[in-house]
């Protein structure tokens, strides 16, 4: 992925096509003095280019490591990751539990390291006109680890159960558009009828053995993406049948075959050599997942002492440790993973805009970036659409305003102050550290805010219904798929229960347009909307961090961060 | 004795009993659901009943109790939520893994305090009472996390002597156990010293062991082969205790250092709703500590002749 | 060792004036964000000296472990009273009137017991959730049956002397024959272990504070302090270092003074 200049226009090698013109400006004003390297690295990266290139035009070590070096064969690569049970994919809540099994299950889709969704299990697709009607041509030449071919009647079957509520599947509200709500005739404790929600008839249809067509109720713009979230894995067209267990049946298309698991230790994963794998050459021999815990004391520990090769993810704290140790590289990338602290409109006393308004204007978003996550990142503005998403759109900064605090609380009602809780995780601490800050910068207004940690998983028990918790997003490749997550009226994952009509349309007409700078003027309307109605105070989209040993070649963090292993190799 | 052992079972019995039941009564009042601890935050209502209603879960609680209960007693421990496996094959390897560093932490603690204590005892105010009671002192001040911080520090990231975390993940290695050793060593040792040295004293000052000097025998003849043994017995019922305080106490270090053992295993299942795993964990836990108590009274009994014979005092 | 004994109380006594103190002494707001990963020594706003320099959200470090003094010294006492409180009712009551009132309190007593600590720290504050006053409960409910034990020894050890015979015969009232004839005369072996027992509670509020389970934030806390930059001690040794040792000079204050008077125990 080699970038040079011809001229004054920049090239890049490998794709054999020019650099977006306008990068090229931008490239020039950097040197020039004009435009600072953040800037510089937001632009480029928003029109096309992966964050790798731009770091790297800006003479910062790219995140990606070039391959410079012929890769070696060989080797255990061994990475501390918290090993959660992964036995069916369609069930998957976390990140950790997608890396595991996608090396040997994959997905139609997948996200790669410039946030751009590219064909994998599927060789291509095409959308109609009207974005309701997705054909998917299937890759050709691809085996399952049990002789069997890959084909249609694998993606069926495996798209089917995700829609099927008994599967207990998140993608079912991921792929919301090809389900509808029936009445199942019975009646519930409340006297009202039960709904079920289920796939429509015929939203998955297969065209033949390599080709698949899914009819939407509505239009779906990131149904790529969607394919390539971690729970998006394609199993097996028996799955079910053989009892939905992948690490009972370790059956895969990818290039590593499962040979031990066990949940809270370990996890081994082999080079499966029964035949080539679709994707070209594999260099490493096994990979190994060892669970250190919840402390992330043992991780740093094991790292410092090489007992393990690479780490899942790095707190922010911890970049100055690793930084220190001698033997490992912090690899870091630009994403929009973020956390908000939402507040829920039907509740008291968050049902008065004044009361949002006052708590969004006592928070400098640029101090909250500085002070918890040490800068390392990118400033956001409350409306979840984040820089390096293609659709951004720049909206005028906001500041930190206390006479304008005292205005709205005054005009609720409650010029003398008003007492809030918010809920919070207790790991990783950077959210905690966020509640934090926001305490602090509140105080002056008079709002006293105070925060209830919640231990192990129960924040999740509450996310949807509290008042006003803190809740951390993973990246999303483009901005219109987290606010249909989030903000559309009604839907699953609505936690602040924003039900705004004018917002709905908008999103709709976003939508349906597919240039992104056209979109972005659509977009520009919507974010200033949630801007204006203050439903959340989001602070900074942030960067994540991997560290590993100096050994570890082709590693690169990725956004959501998944693992793409199949390019790595150990010196 | 018959009589004295059937009434500590019986008391182990009911004490277990009472407390399974509070404990299954504990997890019913958490809020909350375990649907969304299997199937995640993002699964919709309907989803999770469903799991629910798989699941047994919406039986009410004495049901599901006595189900447990009738299962328990016949060996069948239940299924963890976390794990995916029956509850019984995270639970013996990982009691095991607890016992070995147990064991480990007691080999070095037990020699090495009595040693202390009884140097410290023989020689009462001199120099090295001092020393030994002011380390002893020292040492328990220190609570277990923050010693372990500062011994990683120095041997892990300063030194570079030992590896970072126990996870024996490639089977076991004594190298991994050195540093959770040292830190319960240091935590522990200093106790059980001042009571050995508590001990030493007052029997070196009771008339027997006195009128054994005065009579001209040498004083370490008198205190090695004489005062030793009975200054032993309260440092032994010590010691028992102890046993039960590394079953919880261990949970510090085997969170910090990654060491799968029991203490970790219960916390996470606390932490994460494991009703199957905590009510075995618990179940074990009250099985050593009421046998521990048993063992160190009977031990008692055993090796103080005065309430063996029942003399007067 | 009377010495050793006079260094133990001084250094109580010296956080204790800390704890009182602390709006006077501190030199910055302790939630105040200041200037992160200062070093100590460090120079701050306002002409001020970071002292033993800032933690990750730029804290000054000093006002924290004062300020955590107060909170220190509020909870472990209190919850050490109440402790106390059920303990020794329990207790008195057990080892005065036998029988099945004995037999009750102990089982219920060795039941708690044998639970091990922690784990039902743990249970009780996912159950009711951590805030000061559920860590005050749990903490009671776990310490008060050792107390109650000890009272209950000392109390049958007791009942046999005459001056409590001499009471009943006199028939005095219940309480005052509790609380006025055996009670303070049990008071020597209580007041050691009280010292003990408040040194042991400090710990283990450090140590729910390590494991997540603490007083919740952003009030300093010293086990909370340890636990939120752990992480960081091979860049930033200061800020583990600083509160560790605040920790560790209480309780070995107290368990000086704890030895001290065992031994004058002991003597008399």
């Amino acid at each position: 992925m080699a970038i040079h200049y011809e001229g004054n226009v920049l090239k890049r090698k490998s794709y054999g096509a020019d650099i977006h013109p306008v990068i090229s400006d931008y490239a020039a004003q950097f040197k020039a003095g004009k435009l600072n390297r953040r800037d510089f690295i937001q632009s480029a990266t928003r029109l096309g280019m992966s964050a790798g290139a731009a770091f790297a035009i800006t003479g910062v070590t790219p995140s990606r490591q070039i391959l410079a070096a012929t890769p070696k064969k060989g080797g255990d690569f061994r990475v501390s990751m918290n090993v959660k049970d992964a036995s069916d994919p369609a069930i998957y809540d976390w990140s950790e539990k997608g890396n595991v099994a996608r090396h040997m299950c994959e997905p139609l889709v997948q996200i790669d390291a410039n946030n751009i969704a590219r064909p994998h299990l599927a060789a291509g697709w095409r959308a109609s006109n009207d974005l309701k009607t997705w054909t998917f041509k299937l890759r050709e030449g691809v085996t399952w680890s049990n002789g069997d071919s890959f084909g249609a009647d694998d993606v069926v079957a495996t798209v089917r159960r995700w829609l099927d509520p008994k599967t207990g599947s998140s993608n079912q509200g991921r792929f919301a558009a090809m389900t509808t709500l029936i009445d199942t005739g019975k009646i519930d404790k409340h006297g009202k009828p039960e709904k079920s929600r289920v796939a429509r008839a015929g939203a998955v249809e297969k065209v033949d053995d390599h080709t698949v067509r899914f009819h939407l109720a509505r239009p779906d713009l990131s149904l790529p993406e969607s394919f390539a979230d971690y729970p998006a894995l394609i199993t097996h067209r028996r799955f079910a049948e053989d009892g939905a267990n992948l690490m009972k049946n370790p059956i895969g298309t990818g290039a590593f075959k499962l040979k031990q698991f066990a949940v809270g230790e370990k996890a081994v994963l082999d080079k499966r050599r029964d035949s080539p794998y679709w994707g070209g050459d594999i260099y490493l021999d096994r990979i190994t997942y060892i669970d250190h815990g919840d402390d992330p004391a043992a991780e740093i520990g094991a790292l410092a002492s090489g007992q393990v090769d690479a780490n899942y993810q790095s707190s922010v704290e911890q970049v100055d440790t690793i930084r220190s140790l001698p033997n490992l590289n912090l690899l870091e990338m630009v994403t929009a993973q973020t956390g908000i602290a939402r507040m829920k409109v039907t509740a008291q006393p968050f049902n008065n805009k004044n009361i949002r308004k006052a708590v969004q204007a006592c928070v400098d978003h640029d101090r909250i970036l500085a002070i918890v996550y040490r800068g390392l990142g990118a400033v956001a503005e409350d409306h979840h659409v984040a820089p390096i998403h293609p659709e951004y759109a720049a909206l005028p900064k906001l500041r930190q305003d206390y006479a304008a605090a005292h205005r709205y609380l005054a005009a609720a009602g409650r010029p003398n102050g008003i007492k809030l809780t918010i809920d919070c995780v207790a790991n990783p601490a950077w959210e905690q550290n966020v509640c934090k800050a926001l305490v602090e910068m509140c105080k002056p207004a008079g709002i006293q805010i105070s925060i209830n940690i919640m231990p192990g998983g129960s924040y999740w028990d509450r996310w949807m219904t509290t008042p006003f918790g803190f809740t951390s997003w993973t990246h999303r490749a483009l901005g219109v798929q987290v606010l249909n997550l989030a903000y559309r009226s009604g839907v699953a994952w609505n936690e602040t229960s924003y039900a705004n009509p004018a917002f709905d349309a908008l999103l709709d007409q976003a939508g349906g347009v597919t240039d992104a700078n056209d979109r972005r003027m659509v977009m520009a309307q919507a974010e200033a909307m949630l801007q204006d109605d203050a439903i959340i105070s989001q602070s900074f989209w942030r960067s994540v961090f991997v560290a590993a040993n100096k050994r570890v070649h082709g590693l690169y963090p990725h956004v959501a961060l998944e693992h793409h292993f199949n390019k790595v190799w150990l010196a | 004795m018959l009589s004295f052992v059937l009434r500590r079972l019986g008391a182990m019995a009911l004490t277990m009993l009472v407390v399974s039941a509070v404990v299954f009564g504990l997890m019913e009042l958490i809020p909350g659901n375990v649907a969304t601890m299997v199937l995640g935050p993002y699964a919709s209502d309907e989803q999770k009943n469903i799991w629910l209603s798989t699941n047994g879960y919406l039986e009410p609680a004495w049901c599901r109790y006595g189900v447990w209960l009738a299962n328990f007693m016949q060996g069948d421990f239940g299924h963890s939520i976390r794990f995916k496996v029956p509850v019984g094959d995270v639970l013996w390897p990982r009691l095991g893994r607890t016992a070995i560093l147990g064991v480990s932490a007691l080999a070095v603690i037990v020699p090495l305090s009595l040693t202390m204590g009884v140097l410290a005892g023989m020689r009462e105010g001199s120099i090295i009472d001092r020393l030994i009671s002011v380390i002893g002192i020292v040492t328990t001040s220190i609570p277990e996390f923050a010693s372990a911080v500062f011994l990683t520090g120095i041997f892990v990231f300063w030194l570079q002597w030992l590896p970072g975390a126990s996870t024996m993940s490639d089977g076991f290695e004594a190298v991994q156990l050195v540093l959770p050793v040292l830190v319960l060593v240091l935590y522990d040792f200093g106790y059980i010293a001042r009571m050995t040295r508590a001990s030493m004293i007052d029997v070196i000052a009771t008339p027997y062991i006195r009128t054994a000097i005065l009579k001209g025998l040498p004083r370490r003849q008198v205190i090695l082969r004489h005062a030793f043994r009975n200054a032993l017995i309260a440092p032994f019922t010590v010691i028992m205790l102890q046993i039960n305080w590394l079953l919880s106490g261990v949970i510090v270090v085997e969170f910090f250092f990654a060491y799968k053992g029991f203490g970790a295993l219960l916390l996470e299942a606390a932490l994460n709703r494991d009703v199957f795993v905590i009510e075995a964990c618990a179940m074990i836990a009250v099985f050593v500590a009421v046998a521990t108590q048993a063992l160190a009274d009977i031990g008692y009994a055993f090796l103080n002749p005065r309430i063996r014979f029942g003399s007067a005092d | 060792m009377g010495a050793l004994t006079n260094i133990g109380a001084g250094v109580v006594a010296l956080w204790i004036f800390v704890a009182l103190a602390a709006p006077v002494l501190a030199p910055f707001e302790p939630n105040a964000l200041l200037s992160p990963f200062a070093t100590p020594g460090a120079p701050g706003p306002d002409d001020g000296t970071f002292w033993l320099g800032t933690d990750h959200l730029g804290r000054d470090i000093l006002s924290r472990i004062i300020w955590g003094a107060r909170s220190v010294l509020t909870y472990a006492p209190v919850a050490a009273f109440c402790a106390y409180v059920l303990g020794v009712t329990m207790g008195l009551a057990a080892g005065y009137f036998k029988g099945w009132v004995d037999a009750g309190l102990s089982f219920v007593s060795n039941a708690v017991l044998a639970f091990p600590v922690l784990v039902l720290y743990i249970l009780v504050i996912t159950t009711i959730g951590a805030s000061a006053l559920n860590i005050v409960l749990a903490v009671t409910f776990a310490s008060a049956p050792g107390i109650m034990r000890i009272v209950r020894s000392l109390v049958l050890d007791l009942r046999n002397r005459g001056y409590v015979a001499a009471a009943e015969t006199r028939g005095e009232a219940l309480w005052w024959i509790l609380f006025v004839e055996i009670l303070p005369n049990a008071r020597g072996p209580l007041i050691v272990d009280a010292c003990l027992r408040l040194g042991y509670l400090i710990i283990t509020i450090g140590v729910l504070g390590f494991l997540g389970l603490g007083l919740p934030p952003p009030d300093p806390d010293w086990g909370g302090m340890i636990n939120e930059s752990r992480a960081l001690t091979l860049a930033f040794p200061h800020m583990t270092l600083f509160p560790c040792l605040a920790i560790s000079s209480l309780v070995l204050g107290l368990n000086l003074m704890a030895d001290g008077l065992r031994k004058g125990e002991v003597r008399s």
